[in-house]
């Protein structure tokens, strides 16, 4: 008996001794595999040519948005994403020819340090973490619905500073991201930013593939107004829905609120139905103690809510269309949209 | 104001279901060999990066075909940022689209 217990403690022993390492070599095996592939430039991006009928007045909005992505080593990646914008209007209100302005802007140029698995630290200017849709969803070929919700200019845009983000899974169930980031004022042309301090952070349940965040933003300049905000983006395993809604706040500027639901009918019985994604979106915003304070902010409460249709041509062009419908004190107006949007990657460098 | 709290409400609600829900059906880890065949290790983290593939690539935008390997060991590093997947998840992904 003593014999075979002193076997036993020996086995669990050498089972507790081995498995750690056994576990330890295997992700160490996973990481050497998965980096036999060594990274190369990209360049990455999309274009939308999206005509947009507001109120009746129609603009022709077209979008090029290169990506530049260049892996300085294992765990120091340089990114920048700009932005080119023509909202083209016809010269005289309803007749004459299109004419505007090209926008230029740089959104993002930042390098990211992965410094281990709980933290990677950005520096330079980067895309202001508050919510999800100014970070993950912004890009045309990325949006389910191509008009911008009422709420994005709270909180939103670009900065320039420093941040710590990551993701650390808790448990297998639950994985905790975050985002805490400063920024300074900068007032140059193209690379304007206020001064900041804010972070986000989530819970992500990968099974239920849910995830729910806040987000806060504190200004440290003028009004010194704080911003909050909370988001919620649930992707059912068995049913192809998309799920989306956000929430801001800010006393002096306004809050309000978007719920977007966009469907894939991935198990319709024809093929060609196969890549279509029937969406709708609606939202309320309700005016702030400060008018005009943010000059991007509806002047009126106003609600708006939108139905339309993608049509995935394939991994990179996507066809959509939409109609929505805005109610305001000021009386109600239609918004129509229609347009193609296109994902490009090129690699800049062997790709093999 | 009332809609907001309404919706601050709901997500809390939410996140607690999630919660208890994830621990009620975690599976109980799977003691791995000490040692295991190439061929079966590359089974376990094709299905395993599939996976996370499948739930992470989706959050954003509609997960991609494979590019080229070293294409997409750029692509992943930008998405540990920007989706701020876990360094699991990186690996496992990585492993997936370039195998």
């Amino acid at each position: 008996m003593t014999r075979a217990l002193t076997r036993l403690c020996f086995v669990i022993a050498v089972c507790i001794r081995l498995t750690p390492l056994g576990t330890a070599q295997e992700n160490a095996d996973l990481r050497a595999a998965a980096d036999e592939a060594k990274p190369i430039p990209v360049l990455s991006g999309g274009a939308a040519f999206v005509p947009t009928w507001d109120s009746g007045d129609l603009t022709l909005v077209s979008i090029v948005s290169p990506v530049l992505l260049v892996p300085i080593s294992r765990n120091l990646i340089f990114e920048s994403r700009a932005e080119f914008e023509g909202d083209f209007v016809r010269r005289n209100g309803n007749s004459g020819d299109f004419t505007g302005a090209v926008e230029k802007s740089l959104e993002y140029a930042e390098f990211d340090y992965i410094g281990n698995r709980y933290v990677t630290f950005t520096a330079g200017r980067f895309l202001t973490p508050f919510n999800i849709f100014n970070e993950r969803l912004y890009p045309n070929w990325i949006r389910n619905t191509q008009t911008d919700p009422l709420i994005y200019p709270i909180g939103t845009g670009s900065d320039n500073g420093l941040m710590l983000r990551g993701g650390v899974s808790l448990d297998p169930g639950v994985t905790l991201n975050y985002a805490v980031y400063f920024s300074a004022l900068s007032t140059i042309n193209r690379f304007e930013s206020e001064r900041h301090a804010g972070m986000r952070a989530a819970l992500f349940f990968p099974r239920h593939r849910l995830e729910i965040g806040f987000s806060e933003q504190h200004i440290l300049q003028d009004a010194r107004i704080n911003r909050l905000g909370s988001y919620l983006e649930w992707q059912p395993a068995r049913v192809s829905l998309d799920l989306r809604a956000e929430g801001a706040y800010s006393r002096e500027e306004g809050d309000g609120l978007w719920i977007e639901g966009a469907y894939r009918f991935r198990n319709a019985k024809a093929s060609l139905l196969r890549r279509a994604q029937a969406v709708a979106r609606t939202q309320v915003f309700h005016t702030g103690t400060v008018a005009g304070i943010n000059p991007d902010l509806p002047t009126t409460d106003t609600k708006r809510t939108e139905a339309g249709l993608n049509y995935y041509l394939n991994d990179g062009w996507k066809a959509l269309a939409s109609y929505g419908k805005t109610f305001t004190a000021a009386g109600d107006s239609n918004i129509w949209t229609v347009g193609m949007t296109y994902r490009f990657v090129i690699p800049l460098g062997p790709a093999q | 104001m009332k809609i907001l709290r309404a919706f601050l409400f709901a997500l809390t609600i939410a996140a607690g279901v999630a919660y208890a829900g994830s621990a009620a059906d975690s599976p109980a880890p799977i003691s791995q060999p000490a040692t295991a065949s190439a061929e079966d290790l590359n089974l376990r983290w094709m299905m395993e990066g599939e996976k996370r593939y499948r739930i992470n690539c989706g959050r954003c935008h509609q997960p991609p075909h494979k590019f080229e390997p070293r294409v997409m060991a750029t692509a992943v590093r930008h998405m540990r940022v920007r989706g701020m997947l876990t360094d699991d998840d990186m690996k496992y992904v990585l492993y997936y689209m370039t195998h």
